[in-house]
């Protein structure tokens, strides 16, 4: 028996299956998303076009029957309302229909948990960095178990400030590696550094890597936008790493499938003897398998969800969701 | 010059020694090997520069802190206080009251502490001495001053807290403002203040 998991938060439609804490398949589509940013309704109509066949093709690559699937888990936010309504529909069809149960996941625990899982880890200081989302966390067993958030941005994900650089200087923001490619051969110029306890900004660096796009070199820019903004992640997770005494570091979302902050991160971690891991990247970007891997152990939890109570949350937050296993 | 490490935060190292026969403390910022060079020369440098000048403004309003005794690029010199820090020791109310006059003084002369708990205060003889400005900022803002007394809070038990409050109330110029702005944060939860308890 296995559980199905669906994930269309932002601009992917994905789907996995999941069966004795394993991945037996991550199928998705990604939304391409242009000069002109992401428009919900457009993205929406796109996961409604895919949902049919990316389900299909999951289904097949785990050699599962429909039939099968004893629990289907959807992304109940955080994310654009009409895209997650697409995943929880298709989500609510599938239980009635195989009268099986539905488990709400949170989109970050699905990023989280996938990353812990892989990196073997029990009680790791995590950094969870994507389009939208920055933030430094760790388990909390009280008043119920939970990731608290020790440190966070201040104001953007990393991923979007180097999404709206590149747009800025006229490069396509091809999920994020763009920059990532023009910081190869680059130098360093000064930019903004703001790091606050445990807490970081980056409107202030992205303001002024935009003001000097006119005068100084496109490579070096993107050169030194990563490294600040990835030093200012090191720092603050170093912090959180040492107040708490951890023994273990992992990194996951999209932006954690740079080679770099990898790199760096790894550096933090053996400097203080922690253990340091991270998901495959398939695991990394949006997708279905995070979240059929969550929703398999809220079912083993019997942490089910009446139909008519399933819904979406565009702002669910991280520490409002229970956490099993 | 031989010296000791006696200590290590999150970004820097505290070595003791002597000199001249005299006990000093020195508080060196290390080099991070995930940071390009640049980078982290500009951090160690500034950072250092901004610690000793805001330790010098908080004796300047009053405040004890530890003697300045040199400053190198990347390291501060420093008075050694063989004391204990107030995390190990039983807080009474005669330091919590301390504690909050000298928050005040700092607060009044737009200095905010940024890590303001037990492990960053040292009695030395019958005095509280303030230690780590490594945080420290120049700021009067009103969010700034609520979290110093805040992260204090936490730390206090609840016998010793009002005794605190109280001292930091009647002697800041904003005392009334900040303690009504830590109330509204303490209601609002939105942006939370991410301490470890
Ligand atoms: N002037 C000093 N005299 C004696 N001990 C000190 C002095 N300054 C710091 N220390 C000791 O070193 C430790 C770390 O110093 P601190 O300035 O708090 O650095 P960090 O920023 O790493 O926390 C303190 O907790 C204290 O025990
Ligand atoms: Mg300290």
């Amino acid at each position: 028996m296995a559980v199905l998991g669906i994930e269309s938060s932002a601009h992917t439609f994905g789907v996995g299956i999941a069966m004795d804490g394993n991945i037996l398949s991550n199928e998705k589509e990604m939304y391409r998303i242009g000069k002109g940013g992401m428009i919900p309704n457009k993205v929406a109509e796109f996961h409604i076009d895919n949902a049919a066949g990316v389900i299909d093709r999951a289904l097949e690559e785990a050699s599962i029957a429909l039939r099968e699937i004893e629990c289907i888990g959807y992304t109940k936010g955080p994310g654009m309302g009409p895209c997650l309504q697409v995943g929880e529909l298709t989500a609510k069809m599938l239980a009635a229909r195989l009268r099986v149960p539905i488990v709400p996941v949170n989109h970050g625990i699905g990023h989280i948990e996938i990353a812990r899982h892989f990196a073997g880890q029990n009680d790791p200081v995590v950094l969870y960095v994507s389009g939208g989302n920055s933030q430094i966390l760790k388990i909390d067993a009280r008043p119920y178990r939970h990731y608290k958030v020790l440190g966070e941005t201040m104001d953007i994900g990393i991923g979007n400030m180097f999404d709206t650089f590149a747009r800025g200087i006229g490069l396509d923001p091809a999920w994020g590696s763009t920059v990532e490619k023009a910081a190869q051969n680059g130098g360093y110029v000064e930019l903004p550094y703001t790091v606050k306890g445990m807490d970081f900004s980056f409107t202030g660096l992205l303001t002024q890597a935009l003001r000097l796009s006119g005068s100084v070199g496109r490579e070096d820019l993107c050169f030194s936008l990563r490294e600040i903004s990835f030093s200012m992640l090191c720092e603050t997770t170093e912090r959180a790493l040492m107040l708490t005494d951890s023994s273990e570091l992992c990194v996951c979302g999209g932006v954690a499938q740079s080679q770099r902050l990898r790199e760096m991160l790894g550096l933090v971690a053996k400097e203080h003897g922690a253990s340091f891991g991270f998901a495959p990247n398939e695991f990394n970007a949006d997708n279905g398998g995070m979240i059929a891997f969550v929703a398999e152990r809220m079912h083993r939890g019997n942490y089910h969800v009446p139909i008519e109570r399933c819904g979406i949350l565009q702002r669910y937050r991280i520490e409002e969701a229970v956490v099993f296993g | 010059m031989a010296s000791r490490l006696f200590g290590e935060g999150a970004e820097a190292r505290l070595y003791t020694a002597s000199v001249f026969g005299r006990s000093i403390a020195v508080k060196s910022r290390e080099p991070k090997a995930y940071r390009v060079m640049e980078l982290d020369l500009r951090l160690r440098a500034q950072r250092t520069r901004s610690e000793a000048r805001l330790m010098q403004r908080a004796l300047s309003l009053g405040v004890r802190v530890p003697r300045l005794i040199a400053l190198g690029r990347f390291s501060i010199y420093m008075e050694r206080l063989d004391g204990r820090l107030l995390k190990d020791a039983r807080i009474t109310v005669r330091h919590a009251t301390q504690i909050g006059r000298a928050l005040a003084r700092l607060h009044n002369g737009n200095v905010v502490h940024g890590d303001f708990t037990p492990a960053n205060i040292m009695e030395f003889g019958k005095e509280l001495y303030i230690i780590d400005f490594g945080l420290a900022e120049s700021s009067g803002r009103l969010e700034d001053k609520a979290i110093d007394v805040l992260l204090m809070k936490k730390a206090l038990s609840k016998d010793v807290y009002p005794a605190f409050a109280r001292a930091y109330a009647s002697d800041s110029r904003e005392g009334k403002a900040v303690m009504g702005r830590l109330a509204e944060m303490e209601k609002r939860g939105r942006y939370q203040v991410r301490t470890l308890t």
